[in-house]
């Protein structure tokens, strides 16, 4: 064994350096040494900046009025309780998030059920169906603004060909149907996530079970319900909540789509947060926001999760 | 009895295409719609009757978006972010995984499971105080500096992803490579990676198209030309100078391009990395 080293090390001597690390990895403290490099980045980049920001929101701060500095306490705080733009962005944020993960849990748990049965040729499909997800906010947006233009989209021209629409309609400039266009765009854009981990729990139930239900005389929907379901039910609780974080967390589409018009009738509350911060250089109101909604988030999916069940190692199927 | 069976399952099979062809148009209808307006004359896009299949075909609006708006520039400084933002990831995260991958130790859960939480955290909490400190050393308005935000929400995920590529690599081959004296340094390098490769490519390429793609840390974090990102640079265009519609498709079709590409060379891969991580975790 000595000999042996002393072989390797004379093979590698050029790299003196190199051999140092290679008895380095032999002491008991290199998995420590291993995770340094990325826990100090993410102390840095993450760890630092969020208990700053924490503090920031006690503070007053606006870049453009240098001269306003200084701790506040829960100023902040008060003002957005009574601050009506808080208010309808908590309760838009509410409603697109729901309603998006809704619509794409249904499509996505369709997408799965087809893909799952493995026609011939359903592959390509599946890479097809996949696509949207990595698709970036700015061209999936303009992409959605075009199809759905007031003068120009091709969409208003198909529904009043089949007769569903009397004329044109600007989706995105009426209150009415602004949040429901938006929410369909986010669809599109989440649904294959969805798709993608149902898909991955499908294929882990047992045929056996589908073949014993169907000779009991279960039809397709008593499959669905007593089979499939049950069986998915970690993974749909999984993706759910892994979704609902991050569209509370992003305000990306709906910057592109309305920038929270017409009116606040698309406001949400990570957009609210950060066009306080980026129109108006608020940064202590803007932090304020972004705690106020990440501490709700925080108790939302602890209760989600307790109530879920979804406990470490339940799901590894 | 044996005739309807086979009749439902027919009937089944065909529902099955109905919804797959479906929900392919949904997906995919949009993105062949941006690209007929990308080859599209402007007069032949703004007309009174809908002009389904373009008439007449032109690559002026791909010439008028890549010579007259510093669209390239754009487009540079984004791989200069991207490649920054995967070396770092790759660099640090590749260890961090092999760490959680290979060896128990104290506090390896309660790590794992913070690697994960940070992940929950808004972006607007994060880049606020990211602005403040960046603007105090002098990093807004560079390319490495947004990298380094970058990695603030790729590495965990980075570090996740991998982790379950190294789990699925045998352990037997490093143990032998032990026994033969290598070191663990060395079993790392010369073994786990190259079997983890197909991996470690996926991961890569799956934090390069979120670094590629990202639009709320560039808009905050870039203020000028010297560092702005593709995304940032098209969305400016449209509010500043009225882009036309043929244009901004033109630099739609453009800047997805890298990313389609991508994905098709490593969607099985990725796809199995993603479902095993988000399951598990």
């Amino acid at each position: 064994m000595l000999s042996h080293r002393r072989f390797m090390t004379t093979a590698s001597s050029r790299y003196l350096p190199l051999r140092a690390l290679g008895e380095l990895s032999e002491t008991r403290y290199w998995m420590y040494l291993l995770l340094l490099p990325s826990l100090a980045l993410i102390l840095l980049v993450i760890a630092y900046p969020t208990l700053y920001g924490m503090a920031i929101s006690f503070r007053e701060m606006r870049l453009t009025r240098p001269g306003l500095d200084g701790w506040v306490g829960f100023k902040h705080y008060v003002a957005m309780w009574s601050d009506p733009v808080f208010w309808i962005a908590l309760k838009n944020t509410v409603v697109w998030v729901a309603a998006a993960v809704a619509l794409e849990l249904s499509l996505g748990l369709l997408a799965a059920t087809a893909l799952n049965r493995d026609l011939p040729g359903t592959k390509i499909f599946a890479v097809l169906i996949l696509l949207p997800y990595f698709l970036p906010n700015v061209v999936a947006g303009h992409m959605w603004a075009l199809l759905l233009d007031p003068r120009l989209g091709v969409i208003n021209d198909l529904l009043v060909r089949i007769g569903v629409l009397q004329s044109y309609k600007a989706w995105f400039a009426d209150p009415n149907t602004a949040l429901a266009a938006t929410i369909l765009v986010e669809a599109w854009h989440g649904f294959p996530f969805f798709a993608l981990l149902l898909l991955a729990g499908l294929k882990g139930i047992p045929e056996d079970l589908y073949k014993a239900a169907a000779v009991d005389g279960a039809g397709l929907a008593a499959q669905l319900r007593l089979i499939t379901l049950p069986m998915l039910k970690t993974v749909i609780a999984a993706a759910v909540i892994l979704r609902v974080i991050g569209l509370v967390n992003s305000p990306d589409l709906l910057l592109i789509l309305t920038g929270g018009g017409p009116g606040d009738a698309t406001q949400v509350l990570s957009l609210y947060a950060f066009q306080t911060a980026y129109k108006e250089f608020n940064f202590g109101y803007a932090s304020a926001l972004s705690v106020v909604m990440f501490v709700t988030l925080m108790i939302f999916a602890a209760g989600y999760i307790r109530i879920s069940r979804i406990t470490k190692g339940q799901g590894d199927d | 009895m044996i005739e309807s069976k086979r009749q439902r399952r027919m009937i089944a099979n065909i529902a099955t295409y109905i919804v797959l062809a479906s929900l392919t148009v949904f997906c995919i209808g949009p993105m062949i719609w941006m690209f007929l307006t990308s080859l599209k004359y402007e007069a032949d896009i703004v007309t009174q009757t809908m002009q389904y299949l373009p008439s007449r075909v032109t690559f002026d609006n791909y010439v008028a978006i890549w010579t007259q708006s510093g669209f390239p520039r754009l487009i540079g400084n984004s791989l200069v972010v991207t490649f920054l933002t995967v070396t770092v990831c790759v660099v640090t995260g590749t260890l961090a995984a092999y760490a959680f991958s290979r060896f128990a130790f104290r506090g390896r859960d309660q790590l794992m499971l913070g690697y994960l939480v940070v992940r929950m955290f808004p972006a607007v909490m994060m880049i606020i105080p990211l602005y403040v400190v960046m603007r105090g050393v002098g990093l807004v308005d560079s390319r490495f500096g947004l990298a380094l935000a970058y990695t603030s929400f790729l590495l965990p995920l980075f570090v996740w992803m991998l982790k379950g590529f190294f789990d699925s690599a045998p352990k037997e081959l490093e143990s032998a490579a032990r026994i033969d004296g290598s070191t663990r340094l060395g079993a790392m390098v010369r073994i786990v990676m190259p079997l983890a490769r197909n991996g470690l490519v996926a991961s890569s390429v799956f934090i390069a198209i979120a670094a590629w793609n990202e639009f709320l840390f560039a808009l905050m974090l870039t203020t000028g030309q010297g560092s702005r990102t593709w995304p940032v640079g098209l969305q400016l265009m449209v509010g500043e100078f009225q882009l036309p519609w043929g244009v901004l498709a033109a630099g739609g079709i453009l800047s997805i391009i890298p990313v389609i590409v991508l994905f098709a060379i490593v969607q099985r891969t990725m796809v199995q990395g993603l479902t095993a991580g988000a399951i598990k975790g």
